[in-house]
């Protein structure tokens, strides 16, 4: 199988390792600090609201805008039927792996059918 | 499970060693990243990353979403600044998590708190903190090894979709929207009152309204920033006013005795 990218190994491994400095900071960082000091009220009623919205805003990145343009598409039907069982069974079972393995069959079966 | 125990709120028993006890809490997410762990690593192989680097990745990052982010980025041939970008805001969202984790790993050592933050993610921060919160002889040490026990069978299902990758052809298409499910499975356990299922569509009518005016993946933090401050100024507002307001009502899933964590407890 070809693949798109072109690029060499030398520079997937910086990727890798600048990619491990912005995923180590940011878990090192208040862990460090709030353990020797109090962590304020507010700050983490406000973080409370982060990962909610963050993942939101993922799911509608990968659903309803386009990867190039950054325009909105409504056409990802398959993707849109998914997301919904998804949902569905996410709230049913609370399994991560049930979830995700319904959605990878539910868009196969329903990109052939649409 | 065929073992009885006298008392169902499960009395854990003394002799058994740690590793398994650990092993025993650690186990449903185990099991849970064997299919992601292999999506994730069929797309980091068909983003051109090897076999060795996928294994790497794995173990230094360590985050579902970031590695899936990673694969997508690359195959749209995306400058590597933009990416590294990209992955800094995704994974902001630990500031949070290892902030709430902080009270129950005061007077760690510094060294203890560099390994512990290594492998800290989503999946094995939510057992963690609820073992804290709920169990009283949890300590740091049996959450690192639940930390460990997660990354082992992350990085070599990884290592395993990567080989998988190399050998098969598949329809990248379908094994990306495991990157989506795995996101809709979050928000869905992030969850708790009626106010979060607002702020929750209230995001992501701004993500796309933001995306569209930046024409970039900046606008997905923008639109977290507003978001969450929204949903803080409300609910402190609704406390402060209204603390009967049916929009605190907490949500309850039929399906919450099954949960990943819980069920570890009762069998």
């Amino acid at each position: 199988m070809s693949t798109v990218n072109t690029w060499t190994s030398t520079q997937h491994f910086w990727l890798i390792i600048l990619g491990f400095c912005v995923a180590f900071v940011p878990r090192f960082l208040p862990l460090m600090l709030f353990t020797k000091r109090e962590i304020p009220e507010w700050f983490n009623e406000w973080m409370k609201f982060v990962p909610v919205s963050l993942f939101t805003a993922l799911v509608v990145k990968d659903v309803f805008i386009d990867s190039e343009s950054y325009q909105l598409i409504l056409t990802k039907v398959p993707e849109m039927l998914a997301a919904v069982i998804v949902i569905f069974i996410a709230y049913r079972t609370r399994s991560m792996a049930i979830s995700v393995i319904t959605g990878l069959i539910a868009v196969f079966f329903l990109s052939m059918v649409i | 499970m065929n073992r009885r125990r006298p008392n169902p709120k499960q009395v854990p028993d003394p002799n058994e060693p740690l590793w398994r006890s650990t092993l025993r809490v650690a186990m449903p997410l185990n099991l849970s990243y064997i299919p992601i762990g292999l999506a994730c690593g069929i797309l980091l192989h068909a983003a051109g990353l090897n076999t060795l680097l996928t294994g790497l990745v794995s173990i230094l990052v360590f985050s579902g979403g970031a590695q899936f982010l990673i694969a997508t980025m690359l195959t749209i041939n995306s400058p590597l600044l933009s990416i590294v970008l990209m992955l800094f805001f995704l994974e902001l969202r630990y500031a949070l998590l290892s902030s709430s984790l902080s009270p129950y790993l005061k007077g760690q050592p510094n060294r203890f708190l560099f390994i512990f933050a290594i492998s800290l993610n989503d999946e094995n921060y939510a057992i963690n903190y609820l073992k804290f919160a709920t169990d009283k002889k949890w300590t740091g040490k049996e959450a690192l090894m639940v930390e460990h026990y997660s990354l082992l069978f992350w990085a070599l299902s990884n290592v395993i979709g990567s080989l998988i990758g190399s050998t098969l052809k598949i329809d990248l298409g379908i094994v990306n929207f495991a990157l989506t499910a795995l996101f809709l499975y979050m928000i869905v356990m992030q969850i708790k009152n009626r106010l979060t299922v607002v702020i929750c569509l209230l995001s992501g009518v701004l993500a796309a309204v933001c995306m569209m005016l930046t024409k970039s993946t900046l606008g997905l933090v923008i639109s977290t920033i507003i978001a969450s401050l929204i949903g803080f100024a409300l609910e402190s507002t609704l406390r402060k006013r209204l603390p009967d307001s049916h929009w605190l009502w907490k949500l309850r899933s039929p399906g919450a005795k099954q949960s990943a964590v819980e069920s570890t407890d009762e069998k």
